[in-house]
């Protein structure tokens, strides 16, 4: 119990603490401090999870397994490294007048309630809650991706919450039929929106009824994912977002959006069974990662690049998540963690040379490793790490997907996966290396982001570089669980 | 609560739920904002109604709080806060379509019967005894779609707002019908939701006014691939 | 009184009843716009004068008329006048419910339609012309939106027989609340103000080139050719009030032929057409006249009305 007041109140605290200071080191102290907790609390769940398999509070309302653990570390780790990434980015905008204090002060507000809300939704049992949490980050970024006050950043933000709120209502629609068709069977009826009581009962729910639902369900949170064809929102959300807010979304709003569905993909797979769930998940991993193949093929803006990629990783986890072995479980959860410091690395990264050449623009951006040496470096390596080579992490997710879709007989989708991977790699670097190498078109005044922050996203790299080569054996046994509990 | 007889609720609840579709269809064959944000909140009035039946008749009070909430906020609140966001942007107040409004009619008669037919197999399938008011399900399925279906057809900011508020009536109606409504505090933390979500687009439409002089989101069209 | 004697007795009485009250009935609309205006208006009895004089006066014919225009009048007064036998005003059934069910009634509207129209191109005047095409046009949506308002109460009652659909909704008067039958109402009430040419559809008071439909068709008429045709669209708008008032709420019809009864029956139908008359009034005064091109989307509505109600008793059941 105390844990789940650790996670959801420090955030919270955090929340209250930035709405009543503006001081900006106050500001700044504060979101790393609360975003911090968080990830340690994280680590402690976890810990606790692993003795106890899973924790419940007292009437049940929140819950925590293996799998909701493992997540959290993830989402919660990735707010740490944003928090801190933020400090550097908004002095250097506020140096160039791009952002004065109330701004700031926003920032850092939204930033807490953010990470609030993805807690809200990793820690529910109840799927009404789960609902609720979805719909409030959609909410608390929506000024976020706004930011500048643009025109394209509030179109882009529009899209973003019309789109999104869209999405997750006819999600609503998913969860009332869940809950009618457990009403006759789940004992207590308030506990009838219980996830945990759910599961309990799932080979009664009737299969009919939660086919439907989970179709409905699989729109609305896809949408929050980015999922193709409801992905639209994602490349103008995260093209006008600041670089950390793109970072967090691609890292943690995405694994949580992830982790709903996974939930629903659990009960239902238990419930009806058949591969129905599965099949709907192969289908639409395989239509993101073959949607994002052409947009990333004729790109001109770099963040937008990285915001089909995510569309893209979306896919590989969805489609791995269908192929529904152990192995290919294994293979989505490393790559859930992969492709989350990978998409930071790389959006940071894209920031960083955003803020040097003041254009998102690639054709504009060449010789990045004559003009900022460090985050050049940084983003051709992490280009080759995102597009799947070894020795890095993602190489070897991708790998144990690919030879798990080959087992378990599914030939053409694993080999239309690797079709589809190989043309993003190229387009990737095609694009990558035009920027990083050659000449500056013309003298390039901006500067490198402070060492502080080149040296947290050298870290990040070496995180990816490590995974690629071996894997921790907590870090195994952590995902082992969440592969049980995915297992069902 | 025996004060009433049953079978006078029940046809209340279907004289209510018919006056929630015949709404939302009016809304589609409407041109003026104004006239939006008053069946809007005409049907959230009735939908408060149809709450309140299934209290009186069913006994089911939890869902006493969420019929005042839908009253207060959806029928009063928030047309109240569309009707001065209107009035201070001053916007053109017809709306254009990208499908006139005959055609429309008759996409939405079409929407009702793929609705029927969709309600039908969901109670068809359930194993249970359905609950009373559930014939009133094929209601708001059709209003989600009409929700849908206005959000993707009508052009200004605003009535996408409507449209996104139908489809959320559509699915609170639903809810209602099939289960009775959600346990009473997940139905609060929707509405807060909802409200902020709304305020949230109301800013929006505020900025979008600001920054492109017009409402209509034909002129978003900037961000492309 | 069950006999031939009654059914002639009955009938002839249903007849008179409409013939003589369609003048009153327009003459309380006009009164009731004339005070929505602040005027005095005339006397509600004034279409009864108007009716007299018109057929007094003499008749000019356009030399380039054929022998339709001569007919015309006469076939329009007489198709109305026979609905008026089949319509239940006061007792349901009318005697004579065996010529025809409410398909008739409506191919009989149609048949008058058909003539006017026809009237309107004949005497070759450009305004004649526009008045029938626009009556066509406009028509096309009206029918169906009318046939089916009319066949949710008919599929309500099991029978397309307006006498059996009348009694079998008064003998089970819950079924009046029912939302279908709610719908269908509004329905057949748009449909009505559009049938019988009034705000916004058309202006039965103006003769502007515009946008006047009705009045279009008619212009070439005069004396008592005019005064017919003028009659029988005002037997049309009671005709249209009875379904309406009769078909949805049948509270207090005769259902027997005791003298009683059909005093009871008269009574409650003038209440309820006045009560219908003066809403049209009001709708008349509280909207202005739609644009032509918008007069279909209105219809349109109706249609859909008419549509849903149609679902929602298949959805929601009787």
């Amino acid at each position: 119990m105390i844990l789940f007041s650790l996670l959801l109140g420090t955030p919270i605290a955090g929340s209250i603490l930035c709405a009543l200071f503006h001081k900006r080191r106050v500001l700044e102290i504060i979101t790393v401090t609360s975003s911090g907790l968080t990830f340690l609390s994280a680590f402690w769940l976890a810990a606790k999870v692993m003795q106890e398999t899973t924790l419940h509070s007292p009437q049940g309302w929140w819950y925590a397994d293996g799998l909701s653990a493992y997540i959290i570390i993830i989402v919660s780790g990735s707010a740490f490294v944003v928090a801190l990434y933020s400090i550097g980015y908004l002095r250097r905008q506020i140096y160039k007048r791009k952002v004065d204090a109330p701004k700031l002060w926003l920032y850092y507000l939204l930033l807490n309630i953010f990470l609030f809300t993805m807690m809200l939704v990793l820690l529910s049992n109840n799927l009404g809650f789960l609902w609720i949490g979805s719909e409030a980050t959609t909410l608390a970024t929506a000024f976020l991706v706004a930011f500048y006050e643009r025109e394209s950043s509030i179109e882009a933000a529009w899209k973003y919450v019309v789109i999104c709120s869209v999405g997750i209502t006819l999600a609503l629609f998913g969860i009332i039929l869940t809950y009618f068709s457990a009403l006759h069977v789940v004992p207590a009826s308030g506990n009838a929106l219980h996830w945990s009581s759910l599961m309990l009962v799932a080979k009664e729910l009737d299969p009919a009824v939660l086919k439907l639902a989970f179709i409905f369900i699989l729109i609305g949170f896809g949408t929050k994912a980015g999922l193709a064809p409801m992905h639209t929102w994602k490349p103008d959300a995260y093209g006008e977002a600041p670089a950390p807010i793109s970072a967090l979304m691609a890292a943690g709003l995405v694994n949580v959006a992830l982790y709903s569905l996974m939930r629903f993909y659990i009960l239902v797979d238990k419930a009806v069974g058949g591969g129905f769930a599965s099949t709907l998940f192969i289908i639409f991993g395989l239509m993101s990662m073959g949607v994002a193949v052409p947009f990333i093929l004729l790109q001109r803006d770099f963040k937008r690049l990285l915001a089909y990629s995510s569309v893209e990783h979306v896919g590989i986890i969805v489609f791995a998540l269908g192929i529904g072995t152990p192995l290919a479980y294994f293979g989505a959860l490393l790559h859930l963690l992969n492709n989350a410091i990978a998409k930071i690395l790389l959006f940071l990264t894209a920031g960083n040379v955003r803020m040097a050449y003041g254009s998102r623009i690639m054709h504009k951006v060449t010789g990045a490793i004559k003009v900022i040496p460090a985050s050049a470096t940084l983003l051709i390596v992490g280009v080759f790490a995102i597009t799947g080579w070894p020795p890095f992490g993602i190489f070897v997710s991708e790998f144990t997907i690919v030879s798990a879709g080959f087992t378990s007989g599914n030939i053409v989708p694993a080999i239309l996966f690797i079709g589809f991977i190989t043309t993003i790699f190229v387009g990737f670097i095609y694009y990558t290396s035009r920027m990083v190498l050659g000449e500056p078109h013309r003298p390039v005044k901006g500067s490198d982001a402070d060492s502080a922050s080149l040296l947290l996203l050298g870290l990040l790299l070496g995180a990816l570089l490590m995974l690629g080569v071996f894997i921790p054996s907590q870090l195994q046994q952590c995902i082992q669980n969440a592969v049980n509990v995915l297992k069902g | 609560m025996g004060i009433i007889h049953l079978s006078t609720i029940g046809l209340l609840i279907d004289i209510f739920a018919a006056a929630i579709l015949v709404t939302a269809v009016l809304i589609v064959s409407s041109r003026s904002l104004v006239f939006y944000i008053r069946l809007f909140a005409l049907q959230s009035f009735f939908l408060g109604a149809v709450a309140l039946l299934v209290v009186l008749g069913y006994g089911e009070t939890h869902i006493l709080i969420a019929a005042f909430l839908t009253i207060a906020v959806k029928a009063i609140a928030l047309p109240m806060v569309l009707t001065r966001v209107i009035e201070r942007i001053q916007v053109r107040k017809e709306i254009e379509f990208s499908i006139n409004i005959t055609a429309s009619l008759l996409l939405c008669a079409g929407m009702v019967i793929l609705s029927d037919s969709v309600a039908q197999s969901i109670l068809s399938s359930q194993r249970g005894e359905a609950p009373a008011v559930s014939r009133v399900l094929s209601v708001s399925i059709a209003m989600m779609l009409i929700g849908l279906f206005i959000m993707m057809t009508r052009k200004k900011a605003l009535t996408q707002i409507i449209g996104l508020l139908t489809m959320e009536n559509g699915v609170f109606l639903s809810g209602l019908s099939i289960t009775y409504g959600m346990p009473l505090i997940v139905e609060v933390g929707i509405f807060f939701d909802i409200m902020i979500a709304v305020l949230i687009l109301g800013v929006f439409v505020f900025r979008i006014n600001k920054t492109f002089e017009t409402i209509s989101i034909d002129s978003l069209r900037n961000l492309r691939h | 009184m069950n006999n031939v004697f009654g059914v002639i007795v009955i009938s002839s009485f249903q007849l008179l009843l409409v013939l003589a009250s369609a003048p009153l009935i327009s003459g309380i609309i006009k009164k009731t716009k004339a005070r929505f205006q602040r005027r005095r208006g005339a006397s509600v009895v004034q279409p009864y004068f108007d009716l007299a004089k018109l057929l007094r006066k003499e008749v000019v014919v356009s030399p380039v008329a054929s022998w339709l225009f001569r007919i015309t009048p006469y076939l329009v007064f007489a198709s109305t006048l026979v609905i008026a036998l089949l319509v239940p005003t006061v007792v349901t059934p009318v005697p004579l419910h065996w010529i025809g069910d409410i398909i008739t009634v409506i191919y009989l509207f149609a048949l008058g339609r058909f003539f006017v129209a026809l009237v309107g191109l004949d005497t070759g005047s450009a305004f004649g012309g526009l008045g029938s095409s626009r009556e066509m046009s406009v028509a096309s949506i009206i029918e169906p939106a009318m046939m089916l308002a009319i066949f949710t109460a008919a599929v309500t009652a099991g029978s397309t027989n307006l006498s059996i659909i009348v009694a079998r909704l008064s003998s089970t008067p819950v079924a009046m609340l029912n939302p279908a039958h709610l719908l269908a109402f509004s329905g057949l009430f748009i449909v009505t103000i559009a049938e019988t040419g009034r705000v916004p559809v058309d202006n039965p008071a103006t003769h502007l080139e515009l946008t006047m439909i009705h009045e279009a068709m008619i212009l070439e008429y005069s004396g008592r050719y005019l005064a017919l045709i003028e009659w029988a669209s005002q037997m049309k708008l009671v005709v249209f009030l009875a379904l309406l008032s009769n078909m949805f709420f049948p509270v207090g019809i005769a259902t027997t032929w005791s003298p009683w009864a059909l005093l009871v029956g008269s009574a409650a139908f003038f209440c309820k057409i006045i009560v219908l008359a003066v809403i049209v009034a009001v709708v008349e005064s509280t909207n202005a006249k739609l644009r032509l091109f918008r007069v279909p989307e209105f219809l349109m509505v109706a249609f859909i009305l008419s549509f849903l109600a149609l679902i929602l008793f298949f959805i929601i059941g009787a």
